[in-house]
């Protein structure tokens, strides 16, 4: 086993670790040590408790709105995952990750990306109510422009595959029936797939 | 396997047996339990969240960002490696500060918040004390550090720094940094009485 620092020099990145201060590579180098150190493992974990405790002094009351948004992204995303196994299947995935934003129309956008599944789960919170006559549609964007995901008539949350590497996710307001190619500026475009 | 962890005298952790309990039924997907969770723990998420960015609308997207993934990945917490709320602030910590070290964010936080108000050296804890009593012992903990040892902690943690960043920001050398850190967070955790 080829140890990369000696472990005095390791150890003195206990500290740094475990407040998050290391660049990527080092994060990672450092980790793959902690897998044969346990007094490193030791050292970190008394860190963490006591960056918690930083963290928790630094508490502030967050905005109302905050609590209705995520209760009800957590009932929308909990019903559509019970109800749907490919939904489920997205929302577990050892690779998805979670993002949110603020949309132009309003209220937010949350997506949950899995590369590995190549789907996204996407549902919103507070947008704008659209005309009859016009839809949001959600769209994968990637180096070669915008593919249609899908269409969204509903806050409901909505299942979309053919996600790629390096692919962006936007909303967009088309006519009704959706269009093939974005037509109107998007109102959110978020980075989802690493 | 290490001792789970008993940090009875660790603010952080003194509500931890709920926590965990709470954690364990929202990964069974009890939407009760995660309104518990969200009131007992969105305060230390958002604030820590907004101490990294000073952002209000870029913290509340973290913040939803965090909660979220919270309630996905409730099932892999594993109570044999810390309690329930160093797992979630590990989580949001984690991801304010790949939103500050993003440049577009960055970009875009400089130029809407240029003139916001911006205390750097300032009380960092005291600022935003919800949990006062517990607040104001990290504070006293804090103030007993070395100059340099407080300086490279809040940079690093308030604030996201790597530690290179840091040690620009003091205009010392890396390895005292690393240093500093380390030696600064033994003395807060001994002072703290934490123990894991």
């Amino acid at each position: 086993m080829v140890r990369l620092l000696p472990r005095r020099r390791v150890h003195a990145l206990a500290g740094a670790y475990a407040l998050d201060a290391l660049a990527a590579a080092e994060r990672d180098r450092f980790e793959r040590h902690l897998h044969d150190c346990r007094s490193c493992t030791d050292e970190v974990r008394g860190f963490t408790a006591t960056a918690t405790a930083l963290g928790i002094a630094a508490a502030v009351e967050p905005p109302p709105e905050l609590r209705q948004r995520v209760l009800a992204v957590v009932a929308a995303l909990g019903v559509a995952q019970a109800g749907n196994a490919e939904i489920a299947a997205v929302l577990t995935a050892r690779d998805a990750r979670t993002t949110s934003a603020g949309t132009s129309a309003g209220g937010t956008a949350t997506v949950v990306a899995s590369l590995a599944e190549g789907k996204v789960v996407f549902t919103s919170f507070g947008l704008r109510a659209l005309s009859p006559s016009e839809v949001y549609e959600l769209w994968f964007i990637g180096t070669g422009g915008a593919r249609p995901a899908a269409l969204l008539p509903s806050a409901t949350p909505v299942l979309a595959a053919g996600l790629e590497a390096g692919d962006a996710i936007g909303v967009t307001v088309e006519p009704a029936g959706g269009s093939a190619a974005p037509t109107t500026a998007p109102i959110v475009v978020m980075a989802v797939a690493a | 396997m290490a001792e789970p962890s008993g940090v009875r005298d660790n603010p952080a952790e003194r509500s931890r047996p709920s926590l965990d309990a709470l954690l364990a039924q929202v990964a069974r997907g009890d939407q009760a339990a995660f309104e518990s969770l969200y009131d007992q723990m969105a305060g230390p998420v958002y604030g820590l969240v907004r101490k990294v960015l000073r952002d209000g609308a870029q913290s509340e997207e973290v913040a939803q960002e965090v909660l979220l993934e919270v309630w996905r990945t409730a099932s892999r917490f594993d109570a044999s490696r810390g309690g329930a709320a160093a797992w979630m602030l590990t989580i949001a910590h984690r991801r304010a500060v790949d939103r500050v070290r993003s440049e577009a964010a960055a970009a875009e936080r400089d130029s809407r918040y240029a003139a916001a108000y911006d205390p750097v050296a300032g009380d960092e804890v005291a600022e935003g004390v919800a949990a006062s009593m517990e607040a104001e012992r990290v504070r006293r903990c804090l103030d007993g550090l070395t100059a340099l040892q407080r300086e490279s902690i809040v940079l690093a943690y308030y604030r996201g720094y790597t530690y290179p960043q840091v040690a620009e920001a003091l205009k010392v050398g890396l390895s005292a940094v690393k240093t500093r850190i380390r030696d600064g967070l033994i003395r807060l955790r001994d002072c703290l009485g934490v123990t894991w």
